[in-house]
């Protein structure tokens, strides 16, 4: 029987696997080294290490999800294919022009990314089509050789054709990338309406160049990985994550490398989404803190937000991502003076090396951890379940050196004070993607994962006026269990510039079946049975004039004029959610047309309740004083989390560690395990919030 | 100072990271909810918060030309209106540079006090570009205007809501003197939400520290001054002179900008004396504009990351003698100051490279304007398109100037050409960089633009605005200076005609072409002295052909 899943997340230092046996409910975690120069090599050693340990055979697994951080890195790192460009004559710089403004208004050392096709491999070909997508200028068929011939000269490994308004009739491109395939079969190519069929020539130039220099890369490492888990003796294919959330085959990651590049972080927001529906609390904001970043992101309904353009390495990437905000803060940001005399926290970190002071790795300058050991909050011997000793002693005499001194303080002030600022940072991002969303995020509950996560979340949430603060079972590996939960998704969208009313239905059904092609395309690669595919349409909106749409949705995949109205009420009503008002005497004009194809799975089982012993006391490691912002130094106990009895209530103050992580919850908040060992702290409800 | 000895830096930090952020909530409200290009697409629109007394004490980077410049709104509301007048859910804006503290006519800042426990403790703000306030050009910016009645509504400061009435009378005074109402209507609306945000989370952030949040907010300001102070004793202390020419009022001529820089004493003094008399054209810089560019231009040189706010702003020493261009008299018209900036920009740095030889910037190229107006036959409707383009950043003494950026206290962004194409009836032709046109030198000056539009149906009128068409950009140190920039109608045919530097309803019959190629950057060091790396990189990107490396540095392969 194949009743085995495995889930792989794959972050800058550690793989974090996750097996699951549908055949006993039982599941496993393991964690191995990620080996930068070839991430499939340390994966594959995971794999069968993490098979060993739960005595399963690769032939019982029936399901592979990999969460990759492979085009992240080879975008931030430039180690792109070099990349060559065919475009509209008069208009090869498109790519450099950007939007005119300079990357910072104040530093002018900061430069525009350079892009992934540079001047050399843009060629220009006579051709022109209008914003309607009627043909001005015919292709000029032998330009597209010649430019074919010079990309070749220069040595080009991947080709990305990109025309004006070929959102509104890709003709040109298409027939432009039969002509390169015939001179040129085996060349990594995609066209600038096959990745992104949406208006605004930058940002569409720019996410298919991006998307072409990453193609024989990502390609490369598949290949790699998928022989590599064949020869693990696993039957089938392994499937991979997109940052929509949505697990897919190999062969639509070879076609669209772009959609990876949040893979690892909307790991961890569907296993959030997916936790948080299975414990009865739907509505979560996320807090995913690790040591250099921390990602946020809104889940309401068991459904997380989506967005539309990302940034990565500097350029505007149009993909459909699940709407996480990222900061440049976390557990290693370094805490410093400036030259006023201000305390500041990050953005600089330590990073892994030389890390906070307290971890003993040659680390001198004080960080978030270091002030989280100062206050007690952290083991003040050993972390990872005793496996890796730390110097509470280097995390004080770095905070005194560099930061009391200066600051005329004390140690205990500082330590604090890095943790308040570093929180206020954090309740910024936490606001500011609800307030994008048009949320209270008190009606939220915070959702704490990754290392630091639940170190800091009740006070994040304390500051914003949030009660709820609801801990994973294992917050250190929600990312990796996530996996095991995804769907296979897609999302497909095409601009149609016009007006909402009865002229423009042909035009718009005519637009969704173009959709509809592509997604049958897709399914056919993704192999999926029909029954199990569930489709969903969006319109994007704007009243006439504006500049910024809103999605709404679509309920049939048919426009009818009754359709159409229901249509453009829903969108009143979303802009008067979102905005505080309505024009209803204004025209409304339709942008984008958008379907999502969502394959769906089986569930994954419902972690199994552990036996554990009876009484909390027998997990009580110890009495420390712990420092809370309410009550200064309080003695608090400190439990360890395995071995603490499910279902039962508690009171703050406490401090539950385990290898993964550590929580900490301050006095007066009341505190529930439930069955299956998730934490939900209930916080006291404090006057004074912002 | 005794305020921050009674608060401790990390209550200040905190503090100023609220304000921050709660700016940047304004900011996003105001973008998501305006209606105009120039805004949504363009973030042509800053969001600020100022203490009672008026100071700035946080603002959101969006243009860095509304840099303190909504200052001066303040102090006319606070002369106009007794504190005891004012009732919460009031706002009030203002456009006017002579009285209403305004920069020009076309930004209209909108003002809200924030209450708490009964008085004002603050004030939210934010100003937005609207593309058209009438006057006699469409897009109410034009540098052939001679007086600022030409230029469009001016309005002193007005009570435009009323505790959280809106004041129709006004609104429709303001709508009936713009060519484009439906769109004032939801500029000015995002307007308003973006103060409602901002008084939402303000009285959040008092209630949470209670009645220590000024006495906090004072000690902020005065971190960020000794910051800032502590920069300025890094460069070297003395007086700096320099220079630099607009275009003048007649074709040909140019009118000097000059400032006498002196450094020490913890503060910065510019004594701009010895700046020609205002000109006839639009090309006077007011005072906010002034204000704006030097503590942009500052920043950017001594302190990329000191906070902007008046901790900073008041250790600079502005004087500025009144009737010249950089502190015009009414009714001087000022409507294209944001491009005669570029050039004051240029001036200022080249006094600060002085005093820090190290970090200095040669001259730049500074955007050009150009607005299109006419019917559009697809809507039956009256079309204005106002766009800003690009020049070239100069050098510095160790790279290139950057390839077309906005420069200085400038900083919108471009109009995508599908977006151009499916608003209006124009056809792009060309966008490209403007090879050749950065200076040449050991780090060359940074490329201008060149953007070509076809109309496509007749009607069309034109106006331009532009600097550094007779004037190039300085190179430093033995570099040459930057190409000029040129406005040329239907290029490579036989009715090509190079265009004045300011015009205006210059005529764009169906099928005719206009040209604007807008200067380069000024190099650093000599031409000799390039690497050849750096010159075979040129060749090899196309930005230099074989012909014209050898022209220029010598190069022969």
């Amino acid at each position: 029987m194949n009743t085995v899943w495995i889930g792989i997340d794959t972050g800058g230092t550690f793989t974090d696997l996750t097996l699951a046996d549908l055949s006993t409910g039982a599941y496993w975690f393991h964690k191995t080294p990620t080996t930068p120069d070839d991430a499939s090599r340390g994966i594959l050693q995971g794999m069968r290490e993490i098979l060993d340990l739960a005595g399963a055979k690769p032939e019982a697994v029936k399901f592979v999800c990999h969460g990759t951080t492979l085009a992240t890195n080879a975008v931030l790192e430039g180690k792109w294919a070099y990349t060559g460009m065919i475009t509209t004559a008069g208009f090869r710089d498109i790519l450099e022009l950007a939007r005119q403004r300079r990357p910072s208004f104040f530093n002018l050392d900061v430069e525009k990314p350079t892009p992934p096709a540079v001047r050399a491999a843009r060629r220009e070909v006579t051709e022109r089509v209008d914003n309607v997508g009627e043909v001005l200028t015919p292709l000029d068929e032998a330009g597209v050789r010649a430019a074919v011939g010079e990309l070749q000269r220069l040595g080009c490994d991947a080709v990305a054709i990109c025309f004006l308004h070929s959102y509104a009739n890709p003709a040109h491109e298409q027939r432009a990338a039969e002509i390169v395939r015939e001179a040129w079969p085996d060349v990594y190519l995609c066209t600038s309406s096959d990745v992104l069929a949406e208006f605004r020539e930058y940002e569409r130039f720019a996410t298919t160049t991006v998307n072409a220099s990453l193609l024989p890369i990502i390609d490369r490492y598949l290949e790699r990985f998928e022989r590599g888990v064949a020869d693990l003796g696993i039957p089938g294919r392994p499937l991979i994550m997109q940052s929509n959330g949505g697990a897919v085959s190999p062969d639509t990651v070879r076609k669209f490398p772009i959609n990876t590049f949040f893979s690892g972080p909307a790991g961890g927001v569907i296993g959030a989404a997916t936790l948080g529906e299975s414990a009865g609390v739907p509505d979560v904001i996320t807090f995913d803190m690790g040591g250099t970043s921390t990602d946020v992101a809104l889940i309401k309904d068991g459904k997380p937000g989506k967005k539309s353009v990302r940034e990565m390495g500097g350029f505007p990437v149009r993909t459909r991502t699940l709407d996480i905000h990222t900061i440049g803060a976390g557990g290693g940001s370094l805490a410093w003076v400036d030259p006023g005399g201000l305390l500041k926290v990050g953005p600089k970190s330590a990073g892994a090396v030389p890390g906070p002071a307290c971890y003993g790795r040659g680390g001198e300058l004080p960080t978030v951890s270091d002030a989280n050991m100062v206050l007690g909050r952290l083991n003040q011997t050993a972390l990872l379940d005793g496996r890796m000793p730390v110097f509470p002693d280097r995390a004080r005499a770095a905070i005194e050196t560099h930061l009391c001194e200066r600051l005329g303080i004390d140690l205990v002030q500082a330590a604090a004070g890095i943790l308040e600022i570093v929180n206020v940072n954090m309740m910024g991002a936490v606001r500011v993607i609800s307030v994008e969303q048009g949320e209270d995020p008190r009606r939220f509950a915070l959702m704490p994962f990754g290392g630091a996560g639940p170190l800091h979340a009740c006070d994040v949430a304390t500051m914003i006026g949030m009660q709820q603060v609801f801990v994973p079972q294992r917050p250190g590996i929600l990312s990796a269990l996530g996996l095991l939960h995804a769907d296979t998704r897609a999302d497909f969208s095409l601009t149609r510039l016009a007006l909402a009313n009865s002229e423009s239905i042909g035009v718009l059904n005519a637009g969704l079946a173009q959709l509809a092609d592509r997604a049958k395309g897709w399914l056919a690669t993704e192999q999926a049975g029909k029954a199990d595919v569930v489709y969903e349409w969006h319109v994007d909106l704007r009243y006439f004039g504006q500049n910024f749409e809103l999605a709404v949705a679509l309920t049939s995949d048919r426009i009818t004029l009754g359709v159409l109205d229901a249509l453009v009420e829903r969108f009143h009503q979303a802009h008067d959610q979102v905005y505080g008002y309505r024009m209803p005497e204004r025209l409304v004009e339709i942008v984008n047309l958008r379907m999502g194809v969502t394959v769906t799975r089986p569930l994954a089982p419902d972690s199994a309740a552990v036996a554990t012993s009876a009484a909390l006391s027998d997990a009580l490691i110890e009495q420390r004083p712990v420092w809370f912002p309410s009550t200064g130094f309080v003695p608090t106990p400190i439990y360890h989390r395995n071995r603490m009895p499910h279902a039962i209530t508690l009171q703050g103050p406490a401090v539950i560690e385990q290898m993964d992580a550590t929580t900490v919850i301050p006095p007066k908040a009341d505190i529930t395990v439930d069955p299956v060992g998730n934490i939900m702290v209930q916080l006291p409800i404090e006057g004074k919030t912002a | 100072m005794s305020a921050s000895a009674a608060v401790d830096p990390i209550t200040a930090e905190v503090i100023s990271r609220h304000l921050l952020s709660i700016s940047e909530e304004m900011g996003a409200t105001l973008i998501r909810t305006s209606f105009s290009p120039n805004i949504k697409e363009r973030n042509d629109c800053s969001t600020a918060i100022f203490d009672a007394r008026g100071r700035v004490i946080a603002q959101a980077h969006r243009v860095p030309i509304h840099l303190g410049s909504m200052i001066g709104a303040i102090e006319a509301i606070k002369k106009r209106f007794p504190e005891d007048t004012i009732r919460p859910g009031d706002m009030f804006l203002a456009n006017d540079p002579y009285s209403g503290g305004g920069s020009h006519l076309p930004d209209i800042n909108v003002i809200a006090p924030v209450f708490w426990q009964g008085r004002i403790v603050s004030y939210v703000a934010n100003i937005a570009h609207h593309s058209d306030v009438g006057g006699m050009v469409p897009g109410s910016e034009a540098a052939v205007c001679r007086s600022i009645f030409q230029e469009g509504l001016r309005l002193p400061a007005v009570r435009v809501m009323r505790e959280g009435e809106i004041q129709q009378d006004i609104m429709e005074i303001i709508l009936l003197n713009s060519r484009t109402p439906d769109e004032r209507i939801g500029d000015l609306r995002a307007q308003f939400a973006a103060n409602v945000t901002g008084i939402r989370s303000m009285t959040g952030l008092f209630n949470r520290y209670g009645a220590q949040t000024e006495a906090t907010i004072d000690a902020y300001l005065e971190f960020t001054r000794k910051r800032f102070v502590a920069a300025v004793g890094k460069i070297k202390a003395g007086v700096y002179t320099a220079e630099d020419f607009l275009d003048g009022d007649k074709e040909g001529e140019t009118a000097r900008l000059a400032l006498r820089l002196t450094v020490g004493n913890d503060q910065l003094i510019l004594d701009f004396a010895g700046t020609a008399p205002q000109l006839s054209w639009a090309r006077n810089i007011p005072n906010q504009a002034l204000i704006a560019t030097v503590y942009t231009v500052v920043k950017s040189l001594l302190d990329p990351d000191v906070p902007t706010n008046a901790g900073y702003f008041d250790a600079i020493d502005i004087r500025a003698p009144r009737g010249t261009l950089v502190q015009p008299v009414a009714p001087a018209p000022v409507g294209c100051r944001s491009i005669s900036c570029g050039v004051l920009g240029d001036m200022i740095a080249h006094a600060l490279s002085q005093a820090m030889p190290e970090r200095s910037i040669a001259g730049c190229g500074p955007h050009h304007l150009v607005v299109f107006a006419g019917p559009d036959p697809r809507s039956n409707d009256y079309f204005v398109n106002y766009e800003t383009i690009a020049g070239g950043m100069g050098a510095r003494p160790y790279r290139d100037g950057m390839d077309a950026v906005r420069v200085h206290a400038s900083g919108a962004a471009n109009l995508p050409l599908e977006a151009l194409e499916h608003a209006y009836p124009l056809r792009m032709e060309r966008y490209a960089l403007r090879d050749g046109s950065g200076g040449t030198g050991e780090h060359r000056g940074g490329m201008g633009v060149i953007r070509e539009y076809r109309a496509l149906n007749d009607g069309i009128q034109v106006s331009l605005s532009s600097e550094r068409q007779h004037v190039p950009a300085p190179g430093y140190d033995g570099g040459l200076a930057g190409e000029v920039g040129v406005f040329v109608l239907n290029p490579g045919t036989p009715e090509e005609r190079v265009l004045s530097s300011a015009a205006s309803d210059v005529d764009l019959p169906k099928g005719a072409v206009l040209s604007i190629r807008t200067p380069g950057g000024g190099a650093y060091g000599p031409a000799r002295c390039r690497t050849r790396d750096a010159i075979a990189s040129d060749v090899s990107e196309d930005r230099l052909t074989l012909q014209g490396a050898e022209q220029a540095y010598g190069w022969t392969g």
